[in-house]
């Protein structure tokens, strides 16, 4: 699903290589861990907090970016045309939001670090020291 | 599905006023078909029909249309921050000439993170497939097996209170509502099944939904009870002499997603007034890249109605919102007694299905 922000139109797309490695990422000051299983219920709207508790707020990136199609795959097992038929089914019966997209590893890295709730996944090979990595697939 | 911001985001950054953010997304299918052969119904002076969709009357014969499946549907949600939103989806069904109405127009409360509490019209979520039935992209075939999805309602009016919770490995959700249809020209009872106008209504409606998930595995149990009032030409119909009569619907329903395969089935019985109406239908699909062959067979059966199909068709995921379908259906009515529906007969249906 292409969800659109008029504010992030501008930003421009970085190109990524294909087969990179995805890094599940969060604020630097998260003390979260987290495993496979819990990735997915985030990212399917079964689940709102971290095991510590706090609040947690899904990041997703377009599908126009590299790392989405790798992270559809790896981490939730599914096609990016399933999840869009899964999401379709919560969104038009009033059961669910997918997560809000981002367009770039760079716009996801911001919205990270500005963002102490944020869990999102960037290419392996964009991480630097603005966000901590939780996992790598 | 697009989200976009209506209300322009350099206001909102400037000034502290109300902002409501509105998301529009939105699903359409476009699916013509025909008849290969069909007996129609004789004694009833019914010609050869596919009744591919019994609510809104969706009937393919022997010329080429794409009426039945047809539709267009747009969903906006103003979300009012706090957890208030406020949703109303707009559907066109080719069945209906594409007449647009409000299929859903509701509040939701999101009271905390397990429970929210919706006020207003949505669809009955009766069956498995009943809420998102004109979401054709977000299930496999081209449509739900009609016959098991008959039911004459599909919408209340009403309140729905929702739930979400884990439990270990498992994720629990559903649902609890109450509500009322007063359909004042019923499209299958004044149209097909007969042909003076029937009012048609469900009242003091009570019924819950609860699913089990996990991994590969998808389990749900449904039950709603409610009284049925039906007036012919304004005139109260009475059963043994009373003019309401009471059903209790109850379902089961299980699916597997596992390594490609995927296994669909669910079955449903509504007790009217002691007599049974039972439903089931089961699906094996396989996931080869964008290509999901499948067969699939459902059956109705209560006193004197007796039919079922038996569907082969594909899913073509071929672009990352849209899949193409073919599908091909061969009815058997078996309804005697005057039970007879539409006789039976072979269609093949395709098209395409999107969300936005």
């Amino acid at each position: 699903m292409n969800w659109l922000k008029v504010m992030t139109l501008t930003t421009a797309m970085t190109v990524t290589s294909a087969m990179a490695e995805v890094a599940v990422i969060v604020h630097p000051s998260n003390a979260a861990t987290v495993d496979q299983a819990e990735i997915t219920r985030l990212f399917t709207g079964r689940g709102t907090t971290f095991s510590s508790g706090s609040k947690a707020t899904p990041l997703n990136l377009a599908e126009s970016a590299t790392a989405r199609g790798e992270f559809d795959s790896k981490v939730l097992s599914k096609s990016s045309s399933q999840m869009k038929a899964y999401w379709s089914k919560l969104v038009f019966t009033g059961k669910g939001t997918p997560p809000k997209e981002l367009t770039s590893d760079a716009e996801m890295k911001a919205a990270i670090a500005a963002d102490a709730t944020a869990i999102g996944y960037i290419d392996a090979a964009a991480v630097d020291g603005t966000v901590k990595v939780l996992a790598k697939f | 599905m697009k989200k976009v911001l209506l209300v322009t985001a350099i206001a909102a950054l400037c000034s502290h006023s109300v902002q409501a953010e509105v998301n529009i997304s939105g699903f359409a299918s476009v699916m013509g078909g025909k008849l290969t052969s069909g007996t129609g119904v004789p004694e009833f002076g019914l010609g050869p029909t596919f009744l591919a969709n019994y609510p809104t009357v969706g009937v393919y014969e022997d010329e080429w249309t794409f009426k039945p499946d047809s539709k267009f549907g747009l969903q906006m949600t103003a979300d009012l921050t706090e957890g208030l939103t406020a949703t109303v989806q707009l559907v066109g069904r080719g069945a209906d000439d594409f007449e647009a109405g409000f299929e859903w127009a509701y509040v939701s409360y999101e009271l905390n993170e397990h429970w929210t509490i919706q006020a207003g019209k949505k669809r009955l979520p009766l069956y498995y497939y009943s809420d998102f039935f004109d979401v054709s992209y977000a299930y496999l075939w081209v449509r739900p097996a009609a016959d098991n999805y008959t039911w004459q309602i599909f919408n209340y009016t009403g309140v729905n209170a929702q739930f979400n919770y884990q439990l270990g490995d498992w994720a629990m959700s559903g649902n609890i509502y109450t509500g009322r249809e007063d359909d004042g020209e019923n499209k299958l009872l004044s149209e097909f099944f007969g042909s003076t106008p029937i009012r048609e209504i469900w009242k003091d409606i009570i019924g819950g939904v609860l699913s089990f998930n996990r991994d590969w595995l998808d389990l749900r149990f449904t039950y709603m009870t409610y009284q049925n009032e039906r007036y012919r030409d304004g005139v109260p119909v009475l059963w043994n002499g009373k003019d309401t009569r009471r059903g209790n619907f109850a379902g089961f329903s299980a699916n597997i997603d596992y390594n490609n395969w995927l296994l669909l089935s669910e079955v449903n019985r509504l007790t009217l007034d002691g007599g049974d109406f039972d439903t089931y239908l089961i699906s094996a699909g396989y996931r080869i890249e964008q290509w999901t062959p499948y067969i699939s067979y459902a059956d109705f059966d209560s006193e004197g109605e007796v039919h079922s199909t038996t569907s082969v068709g594909v899913r073509w995921d071929f672009h990352s919102s849209a899949a193409f379908k073919f599908q091909f259906d061969d009815v058997t009515d078996d309804g005697f007694n005057g039970g007879q529906v539409a006789g039976d007969s072979k269609a093949i249906t395709l098209g395409i299905d999107l969300v936005f």
